[in-house]
């Protein structure tokens, strides 16, 4: 069991508070602590402490002596119920109530039944709309509320009661009145815990721009057309000695790289229950051999007196991995923290994404000895050496080698490129990130890209159109006929071709929209209203080899970037034979496709 | 060895006994569960397609996403014939082009090697839940990767999670669903702690049923997806257990629900004792829906609502306009501006002015004999597109009307001609305006989600306890801080 299965709420944990408005506010179960949700009241932490997730409380009225409200767990037949008197109507078969907790969570749910009840029309004919026939002033209704006489619902009930008109309301319209009221008055809210559905929901509200407005449906289809799952525990499949490897580029402060983590089983902390903690998979230390052995007997400040220093397992699992590729020294997934990880901190090593989540800059991927860190280990130092220096000398030495090595790895690994996806949520131009990531992909990979706009993907389709392909192919064909160099690329070719237009099979282009409906008996349409904004698109195209193996697989680097020929697939897989068959390839791939 | 998925642990290269799909355009996949040859069972299957024919031996070891050749599948037939004459004297010839490379490395092979035919390509790529969807043959409507994507990211299926899932139908979804849940094929041995995905999936059409545990067993899904050939309205999900995370595509889906209840020691239902479970019912009309939703907050599950995709693909084009497009295809050949219109009106109005001072001229040498014909010209100006000067120049004062080939230069002919020559050299791809439209084919509406959810049971006994609970813990604290209060004073 992992952290998210729980469901009994433990000090210490991250929460997700949604309030009756339907706003969400995380928060902190730090025992002895008040926690106040503005107009909704106050609560003190320790009430929720061993009580559920997922339910909704209300605060109780303080009894004589209580310091602190109690809180009660609302049943959900309560939810379910509180308009029940609308909804026994006969024409269904099906007892049916209104979901009073549903409405409240979602302001526009029963506002769009507007006041001039638009769908009701037939019987409110006569009703006056006018804040006159409220008997209670508002600042009765404040006194009730602070008199303390109830938890909202003896508010609500007091309302009613003085409402002078209530006699005239249809009974759809009383309902309705009901929940806004209880939307204002119930001091009520419930738990969730920190999934990535609900942290970008609140980000959405706050600051949309800061995960590029990234809708849950659009996720959905990144996180299906990048084809992201589980590695699976077979220690190794034919020919595949590790699964399970993603590429990503992620300017969403991590929401991306968190939905494939949880995706792949990553993303979650193991629950500090008694539950066998599950190893995602079982290499998670073997790279220790990428570490010189006197770290083993140095006392490093962090380091437990007999567990393998946490440090070592930091980036190196070879299966089930997420790398990320950064354009700054450090890469910014501040939204990890919603989930307990934070990037490079020993405290927390427990967590999956400790050694699963690898990250390197553009220019330790692309030409590494230009990056300090990667092409200059620390000096070699003899173990004599080593140990007349100061405890504090000898940590910095340490570090320094190890952050080496670790780059030295990380990027060397991705560099021999076999990724099983490629996903791509960023701000940078599409074009130039798949000019150098699709080749790292493996045949059959997928290769996904979103972008709240559709220009910048407009662009890339057109990159990899069938006629910019054909137009290839024959660029290619006559290259090979003339004998010229194949690897080597005019200026005008890059402009022409910015991405090699083979490497990718079915680039297709898509977006996705989904609208909430109001369900209720007699009364169900979808919302009037949601969040505008961008779209949101995706690109998916699927990576495959193309017959002219060598000449398209190295075609598209120029001599000034040899760095990028590297990276790029090995061509002695590819067959060379295929040249030969340029002509054919041409001619009948451009005729399946027409 | 366990039994492997292609699905979920693909190996480096296709193999016999795999599934792997012979990707032909876009929508149109074949899947092809590959055979090689062995001595029970010698043949070689062959893929026949609208773009050539695929022998299973030239699909086999290869990399994915491997571009293959079409085989010429007749020619091997005659050459096996002569083959057969020549007996086994010339021990099998170099001469026959091979497909593969990797052929080379197989058995020394008894059948002469098929040969490329002159056209069709095809790639071989590895099965994904989409790939399947958009390739699975269809028994039943089903559930496709928008609808699906989502559903699966609300029902919150992840790994480790049990899912179940009824009607099953074409199994398009338990595809998706066995992705989000999958963590590991259960394994004798070592790992009996880790709890596994699962996917319980119910289909109470016989047919079906066996197709589907078929497909499941042939992708090596057996292990982590159990089908069952069950009512569920009458018979509930007997056999699942633990489950968190519910599909129903049925046409009465409320005619399951009251049977998903709890686990445990009291209850024995199919769902997770403790857990908070989700529930996706996927009906296409919006009375089904309401139904589901009605008896969904009957039976206590909270968050009731409803939601509908909408997913539209998108066609990006360039768009060439403008008379140098002409004679071209796919363009559209009418002025790109105003101001090529006029060039090209001008244009015109020049012609037919020497024209007609041209035919002053001959009326006068040879009056009456233009009557008889129409010239070329008069077509042009007529039809209002003459012209070619908005590529290939002005010919303002009409002195070179005539070119050297014979063709009139303004001809509509010679245009065309001249518009072919130019768009030789021009790279079209990436000329004109980049657009972009939604498909032709739209699906407007596939079914109505009703989502909801089971809270984590809570009992009074539970809520007595965390009272006490609560009430001990406050105890403890404010004597805690008694005590700093005392040791501070
Ligand atoms: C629309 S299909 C499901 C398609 C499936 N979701 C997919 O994506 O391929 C509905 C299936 O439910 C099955 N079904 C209907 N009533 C059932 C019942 N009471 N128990 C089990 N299966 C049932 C039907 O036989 C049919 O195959």
């Amino acid at each position: 069991m992992s952290w998210n299965n729980r469901t009994r709420i433990k000090p210490g944990d991250q929460a997700i508070l949604k309030l009756p408005s339907g706003l969400l506010k995380p928060i902190e179960i730090k025992p002895n602590t008040i926690i106040s949700i503005g107009k909704f009241g106050s609560f003190h932490t320790n009430s929720l402490i061993g009580r559920p997730f997922w339910r909704t409380y209300d605060i109780l009225d303080l009894k004589d002596g209580e310091k602190h409200a109690r809180l009660r767990v609302v049943p959900a037949s309560d939810l379910n119920s509180e308009t029940l008197s609308v909804d026994n109507t006969p024409q269904d078969d099906a007892p049916v109530k209104e979901d009073a907790e549903a409405a409240a969570s979602a302001n526009e749910k029963f506002d769009i039944v507007g006041e001039d009840g638009s769908i009701i029309m037939r019987n409110n004919r006569l009703t006056v709309d006018d804040t006159s026939r409220q008997a209670l002033t508002m600042t009765e209704i404040e006194e009730l509320k602070n008199a303390g006489t109830g938890s909202g619902k003896e508010v609500i009930a007091k309302i009613m009661a003085a409402h002078s008109a209530l006699g005239e309301k249809t009974e759809f319209s009383l309902a309705k009145y009901t929940l806004r009221k209880s939307k204002k008055f119930l001091k009520r809210f419930t738990v969730l815990p920190m999934e990535v559905g609900t942290v970008a929901e609140y980000i959405m509200d706050k600051d949309s721009s800061r995960i590029m407005e990234l809708r849950p449906e659009s996720l959905g289809l990144v996180a299906s057309w990048s084809n992201a799952h589980h590695a699976g525990n077979l220690d190794q499949v034919e020919g595949n000695p590790t699964q399970g490897r993603y590429m990503v580029v992620d300017d969403t402060g991590g929401l991306l790289v968190a939905t494939l983590a949880e995706r792949m089983g990553i993303l979650y902390p193991p629950a500090s229950e008694k539950e066998p903690t599950e190893q995602p998979d079982p290499d998670t230390n073997q790279d220790d051999d990428a570490m010189p052995d006197q770290v083993e007997s140095t006392t490093d400040a962090h380091s437990g007196p007999s567990r393998p220093n946490p440090k070592d397992t930091y980036q190196a699992a070879t299966s089930n991995t997420i790398t990320v590729i950064h354009p700054h020294t450090q890469p910014n997934l501040s939204l990890l923290r919603y989930f307990g990880y934070i990037l490079e901190d020993t405290s927390s090593s427990s967590h999956p994404l400790y050694s699963h989540l690898h990250n390197i800059t553009w220019l330790q991927l692309l030409d590494p000895s230009a990056d300090t860190v990667y092409s200059n280990p620390p000096p070699a130092v003899d173990a004599d050496t080593l140990a007349s220096w100061k405890p504090s000398k000898r940590g910095q030495h340490f570090r320094k080698l190890r952050r080496h090595t670790r780059t030295q790895r990380v990027a060397d690994t991705t560099r021999a490129g076999g990724f099983d996806s490629l996903v791509v949520a960023s701000f940078m131009q599409p074009a130039s990130v798949l000019r150098h990531l699709v080749p790292l992909v493996k045949g059959g990979g997928q290769i996904v890209v979103y972008s709240p706009s559709i220009e910048p993907l407009t662009e890339l389709m057109d990159y990899y159109s069938r006629e910019r392909r054909g137009a290839y192919m024959k660029m290619m064909q006559e290259r090979v006929a003339t004998g010229l160099d194949v690897e080597t690329c005019m200026d005008d070719e890059e402009e022409d071709f910015p991405v090699n237009p083979t490497l990718l099979l079915n680039p297709m282009l898509q977006t996705s929209r989904v609208v909430e409906w109001q369900v209720l008996p007699g009364r169900t349409h979808p919302l009037m209203t949601s969040r505008g904004g961008p779209e949101g698109y995706v690109f998916s195209a699927t990576r495959v080899l193309p017959a002219i193996g060598k000449v398209n697989a190295k075609g598209n680097f120029s001599k000034k970037r040899k760095a990028e020929e590297t990276v790029s697939e090995s061509p002695k897989k590819l067959r060379v034979e295929h040249v030969e068959q340029t002509k054919e390839t041409a001619a009948t791939v451009v005729g399946a496709d027409a | 060895m366990p039994t492997s998925s292609p699905f979920l642990t693909p190996c480096a290269t296709t193999t016999s006994n795999t599934l792997a799909l012979i990707s032909l355009k876009r929508d149109e996949t074949i899947p092809a569960l590959l055979h090689a040859p062995t001595p029970t069972d010698p043949s070689d299957p062959i893929a026949n397609t609208r773009f050539g024919s695929y022998p299973h031996s030239t699909l086999l070891h290869l990399p994915w996403g491997t571009q293959v050749a079409a085989s010429n599948v007749g020619a091997r037939e005659r050459k096996r014939g002569k083959k057969r004459k020549l007996a086994e004297v010339n021990n099998n010839p170099a001469n026959a082009s091979t497909t593969t490379a990797q052929e080379d490395e197989t058995p020394a092979q008894e059948e002469p090697a098929f040969e490329a035919a002159a056209s069709g390509f095809a790639h071989i790529v590895p099965p994904t839940p989409e790939t399947w969807t958009a390739s699975l043959p269809h028994r039943t409507q089903v559930v496709y990767t928008p609808d699906a994507s989502y559903i699966l990211q609300r029902i919150r299926a992840r790994p480790g999670d049990k899912v179940i899932e009824a009607g099953a139908g074409s199994g398009s979804f338990t595809h998706a669903a066995v992705r989000c849940v999958f963590n590991g094929y259960p394994n004798s041995g070592d790992d009996e702690k880790v709890i596994r995905g699962r996917v319980y999936s119910f289909e109470y059409h016989e047919p079906r049923f066996q197709a589907l545990q078929n497909e499941i067993k042939e992708h090596g899904l057996d292990g982590v997806v159990t089908v069952q050939h069950a009512d569920v309205y009458a018979q509930g999900f007997s056999g699942a257990q633990d489950v968190t995370a519910i599909f129903l595509d049925l046409p009465a889906p409320w005619m399951a629900m009251s049977h998903l209840t709890r686990g445990g020691p009291t209850q024995g239902g199919p769902l997770h004792s403790d857990r908070p479970v989700c529930i996706c019912s996927f009906s296409p009309c919006i009375e089904q829906a309401q139904r589901a939703a009605a008896k969904l907050r009957e039976l206590g599950w909270v968050d009731v609502g409803m939601a509908a995709v909408q997913q539209r693909r998108i066609e990006v084009r360039r768009e060439r306009i403008g008379l140098m497009e002409e004679g071209l295809r796919g363009v559209t050949a009418v002025p790109a501006t105003v101001g090529e219109a006029l060039g090209r009106l001008r244009e015109l109005e020049g012609k037919t002015a020497v024209f007609n001072a041209k035919r002053k001229k001959n009326d006068k040498r040879d009056k009456g004999a233009i009557n008889g014909h129409t010239t070329e010209m008069d077509v042009d100006a007529r039809s209002g597109t003459v012209g070619d000067g908005a590529v290939n120049g002005h010919h303002e004062n009409g002195e070179d009307m005539m070119s050297k080939k014979g063709l009139p230069s303004g001809s509509k002919q010679q245009r065309l001609k001249n518009n072919l020559e130019a768009a030789k050299a021009r790279k079209l791809y990436k000329e004109g305006r980049l657009t972009h439209r939604t498909e032709p084919e739209l699906k407007t509406h596939t079914s109505y989600l009703v989502f909801g959810m089971l809270p984590p049971e809570w009992t009074e006994e539970d809520e007595t306890k965390a009272v006490a609970e609560s009430l001990a813990f406050e105890k403890q604290e404010v004597q805690k801080r008694d005590k700093v209060e005392e040791v501070e004073s």
